[in-house]
């Protein structure tokens, strides 16, 4: 037998509990950080997942009934591998509120290409021409589930021609349908209707049909998008124009690759905040686990100097204590696994739960057992670094040349000691320099989290912040329509909203839209400059400018009918909301011109809608009355801000959790500073300090350690917030300038200043009222 | 003002014993009843074996602890009736402490360390600064004042610690085992230092366990098992035992 293997034996059989105490503590803390990384994980890969789930197409067109030839020349273009084309409807829901509803449905449907995932109910029966599938924020917004009978109205293309105009009672065929299952899809609407049936009731009403989306697998080859996106383009206008061109103009989607930018903020939102989470988990739980294995280690100096005595070399003591340490290695290592694994349980986070594609137990094995095999190493090393500097011979301080002799001397004694024994400048002083910046990057992740958060609930609380002016929206106005309303005693303001595709001179198509003021005056929510107020002036949303890359001051060159391009200047950023067809456009991504100028750079039928804001009490009663006769819609969160609305408790849960975490640290810091300064404590009471002294001396080691990380953190949360927020609003399209939280900056300082206090009283008090004699015997 | 009379120490039936909390510690009766008294200007060496109540007599006379019975009468105040805040202002007043292993402030340079019991003494920074200064240069280490105590010999660690004691001009300067941790150039240093110290009339109580080294002292007092043995008597004094 060694003598490293009756060292590790004696180790293992006298001190094993401390032992394995710390490996559960590791087991278990470091589990919950896993556990935070599995969470994060499955909240990033969400959207990918589905994405793979339901064999998203690359990118998919909708053509109207009246052009059938570009319907028929889709699958021959180029880049495309394989394309399905289907049928849709468009549909008046029978109710008492007036309401449409589009239906897709398609025969011989390759394999691989669309397939909602079911989260509910099943699919349409192949055979069952009755039969409904609703996409999941239909079914939400309608109210309907598995189970629900609808009668629908097909309409033809012409009333879909006429709908700015009326049309009277559908035409085409009525339908009696039952919802059968709930869909998911990465993404609802445009050329995907948000009820899809099968293959029977396209057996059954495809003479009713009135467009053909198709879906497309591109052949992946480099510029395959471009390419087909430019045939497709080219071949649409050589068609004859559709008698429904203004609602579907000519326009490829690419699913794949347009991914929600306000997803994808609120996806890195969530993931940065678990991240955060679990690095501060991992962190705190590696910082107590170390400072136990070495203390662990240290209270068996003794052993190591007489093993070293005896001929051991540094590397067999290590390599005793290290095989000693194997056994709690591994529990740390089970304990950490499981825990990672029972995550599991935990769905996708806030916005990204809606793109769960497997909801349920969904066992995270690459972090589990990860996680296992890291936390089963990583306590090996812990131990092996704590034993090595526990066996290391004590070393003299280095010298300070000069230092201290012309240092400032405060009167009071506590202060002074107390700020020497803060250890700011020396290895082993209270805490030192690392818990300065612990202490500051706690403060600054907490005004961070606070000030971000309240960015977030102003934005969701306010929705004028969004554009969101008026109580109900009025699709496809007629000016009849329009002039009753305005005489209308409840409507308090009425605004009548023109649009219509634009392009810019560089191909760049975006919404353009015109305002006219007809009661009232709705603002128009302008985070920086002006709206227009002339011809040559345009506003732009915030995602539209970072896409045209231009800001106030700029021109943008936008094409004109006929070939001409009209320059444009920005006059500001505005935020505008348009649901000219029962849809929310993107937000951010309209802009803003004058009537003249609108019809100026636009070709074609506008779209007219009228957006009115009711008197107090008013809105209920107007929407029940004008929803029996008009497409009328109450006013709807957009999509972007009900992401960050699932969300919004996140930044402030988590500077409450950092808040807890560094209240704990600081109690940390001040108990082991307090415990490490003891002697010099005892030394200070020896020269006739007082208790109350002591105590004092105490207090001011630990908000010497505060006053320092607020003067950091406070402007450093404060800057990383801005820059968030700066992100996050650019990316959702609202308004970038950050909200304030003036009660928590006016509160922090003192707040933090008393957390210092409190967290040293008791250690204080300890200590004060330990005889000098006793640490001095100790020691 | 009146220069004070009377000894410097006075020391009656004291007792004192650790570890009988009730929590199966075995009780270590570490003072049996301890009589003694230190006159003013006398250089006393406190002899004995390990373990037989040095180190704790001289905690108790400086009121780093509390005894379990008797008295300490310290430059004319009875001590035993003092709350800690008390005894706290009478050690600033009178005691000045030097330990075998220093107990200087690892955080704070030389001067500070000096410095800082000038302060809690109740001077001003200036005058503290100064006065630290005049020790350290006193002692020949006023070329090392900025160092911090790791980077400082033994013996000019335990110098540092003489300036300190010094800097609030106790009335008692007490001792335990300041040469305990020195090599012999470090212990001869520091007993020069006494003598001269003793020279110009200051009291000193040094804790010993080392022949050598007591014989530095004026006189010799020992102990044995937690009691006084022998009272010893003065240089030059043929009358026996000061008290």
């Amino acid at each position: 037998m060694s003598a490293a293997w009756a060292v590790a034996r004696a180790e293992l059989r006298t001190r094993w509990r401390s032992l394995l105490v710390l490996g559960l503590v590791l087991g278990l803390g470091g589990g919950a950080a896993l556990g935070a990384v599995a969470l994060a994980q499955r909240t990033a890969t969400a959207y990918p997942r589905l994405v793979e789930a339901v064999h998203l197409d690359d990118a998919r067109v909708v053509v109207p009934d009246d052009q059938p030839g570009l319907t028929a020349a889709v699958s021959g273009m180029p880049g495309v591998a394989q394309a399905w084309t289907t049928d849709g409807w468009v549909a008046q829901v029978e109710g008492p509120v007036l309401r449409y509803v589009s239906i897709g449905a398609g025969v011989d449907q390759p394999s691989g290409l669309v397939d909602p995932v079911v989260v509910a109910g099943r699919l349409p029966a192949p055979d069952d021409p009755g039969e409904l599938l609703l996409g999941e924020p239909f079914a939400e917004a309608s109210g309907l589930g598995v189970g629900d009978r609808v009668v629908l109205r097909l309409l033809t293309l012409e009333e879909i021609s006429q709908f700015a105009v009326g049309f009277g009672e559908p035409d085409g065929a009525r339908a009696e349908m039952v919802v059968v299952g709930i869909g998911r899809m990465p993404y609802w609407g445009g050329a995907l209707s948000n009820t899809l049936a099968g293959p029977a009731f396209v057996r059954a009403y495809a003479a009713d049909a009135s467009i053909h989306p198709t879906y497309l697998r591109l052949d992946g080859t480099p510029g395959a998008e471009q390419a087909f996106s430019a045939a497709f383009t080219a071949a649409a206008a050589q068609e004859p124009p559709s008698i429904v061109g203004q609602y579907l103009p000519a326009r490829v989607e690419l699913p794949r690759a347009d991914v929600d930018p306000a997803v994808a903020t609120a996806e890195r939102v969530l993931t940065t905040g678990l991240g955060v989470v679990a690095v501060v988990l991992a962190g705190g739980v590696l910082l107590v686990v170390g400072q136990g294995l070495l203390r662990h280690h240290e209270s068996a100096r003794a052993a190591q100097r007489v093993e070293s005595a005896l001929g051991l070399t540094t590397g067999s003591r290590i390599g005793a204590r290290t095989l000693a340490a194997l056994p709690a290695a591994a529990v740390a290592g089970l304990c950490g696994g499981a825990v990672a694994l029972a995550a599991g349980r935990l769905e996708a986070l806030g916005s990204q739960a809606r793109f769960e594609p497997t909801p349920g137990f969904l066992a995270p094995w690459g972090v589990a057992l990860g996680g296992a095999a890291l936390l089963t190493v990583l306590f090996l090393l812990l131990g092996a670094a704590a034993a090595a500097v526990a066996g290391r011979p004590r070393r003299s301080r280095p010298a300070v040349p000069g230092g201290g002799a012309r240092r400032w001397l405060p009167r009071r004694p506590a202060v002074r000691v107390g700020i020497a024994l803060r250890g700011g400048r020396v290895r082993r002083g209270v805490a030192g320099t690392l818990a300065v910046l612990g202490a500051a990057a706690v403060i600054a992740g907490v005004v961070a989290g606070a000030t971000f958060g309240a960015g977030l609930q102003r934005l969701v609380d306010t929705p004028a912040r969004y554009g969101q002016h008026a109580d109900i929206s009025l699709i496809d106005a007629r000016e009849d329509d329009v002039a009753a309303l305005v005489a209308d005693p409840r409507v308090a303001a009425l605004d009548v909203m023109t649009s219509a595709e634009a392009v810019t001179a560089a191909g760049e198509g975006f919404k353009a839209v015109a305002l006219d003021h007809r009661l009232g005056n709705m603002p128009v929510e302008t985070p920086a400059g002006r709206p227009p107020q002339r011809a040559g002036e345009i506003a732009v949303g915030p995602r539209l400018a970072e896409r045209l890359g231009v800001v106030v001051g700029d021109v943008v060159e936008v094409a004109a009918p006929g070939g001409a391009t009209v320059p444009l200047t920005v006059t500001g950023v505005v935020v505008v909301l348009s649901e000219d067809t029962g849809e929310i456009s993107a937000l951010g991504e309209v802009a803003l011109v004058t009537p003249d100028q609108l019809v100026a750079v636009t070709a074609g039928e506008p779209l007219v809608g009228a957006y009115l804001q009711a008197r107090p009490g008013q809105a209920g009663p107007l929407f029940d009355e004008l929803s029996r006769d008009l497409e009328v819609f109450l006013a709807e969160t957009p999509a972007e801000i009900r992401n960050l609305a699932d969300i919004v408790a996140l930044p402030e849960l988590l500077a409450l959790g950092l808040a807890l975490v560094g209240a704990a640290g600081l109690v940390h810091a001040v108990v082991t500073g307090v415990r490490r300064t003891a002697p010099s404590l005892a030394a200070l009471a020896v020269l006739g300090a007082t208790p109350r002294q002591v105590c004092a001396t105490v207090v001011v080691m630990a908000t010497w350690i505060v006053v320092p990380a607020l003067l950091v953190g406070v402007p450093l949360g404060l800057a990383v917030a801005r820059l968030l927020w700066w992100e996050v609003a650019t990316s959702t399209g609202v308004g970038g300038d950050v909200a304030l939280p003036v009660g928590l900056l006016v509160a922090i300082g003192p707040v933090v200043l008393l957390a210092a206090v409190l967290a040293s009283l008791w250690p204080a008090l300890r200590v004060a009222r330990t005889p000098p004699a006793t640490v001095l015997r100790e020691s | 003002m009146e220069e004070p009379t009377g000894p410097a120490l006075v020391v009656r039936g004291l007792r004192k014993t650790y570890g009988a909390g009730g929590s199966g510690d075995v009780a270590v009766r570490a003072l049996r009843g301890v009589d003694l008294t230190v006159g003013r200007g006398e250089f006393v060496a406190l002899m004995g074996p390990s373990g037989c109540g040095k180190s704790t007599l001289l905690h108790l006379l400086a009121g780093l602890d509390g005894a379990d019975e008797g008295s300490v009468e310290l430059a004319g105040t009875r001590t035993d009736d003092l709350g800690a805040a008390a005894l706290a202002r009478l050690r600033r007043r009178h005691v000045g402490l030097v330990f075998q292993f220093f107990h200087l402030i690892e955080h704070m340079s030389a001067l500070e360390n000096v410095a800082l019991a000038a302060l809690v003494a109740g001077e001003r920074p200036a005058q503290a600064g100064e006065r630290a200064r005049d020790l350290l240069d006193t002692l020949g280490l006023l070329d090392r004042a900025g160092e911090l105590p790791g980077a400082l010999s033994g013996g000019q660690r335990q110098r540092v610690a003489i300036a300190r004691a010094l800097a609030n001009r106790p009335t008692v300067l007490l001792a335990d085992e300041p040469t305990g941790a020195l090599d012999s150039d470090g212990q001869a240093e520091v007993l020069g230092l006494f003598g001269r110290l003793h020279s110009a009339g200051q009291t000193i109580l040094m804790v010993t366990h080392a022949p050598e080294v007591a014989d530095a002292a004026q006189r010799v007092v020992r102990m044995r098992d937690g009691r006084v043995v022998d009272h010893g008597h003065a240089i030059g004094d043929t009358a026996g035992a000061a008290s």
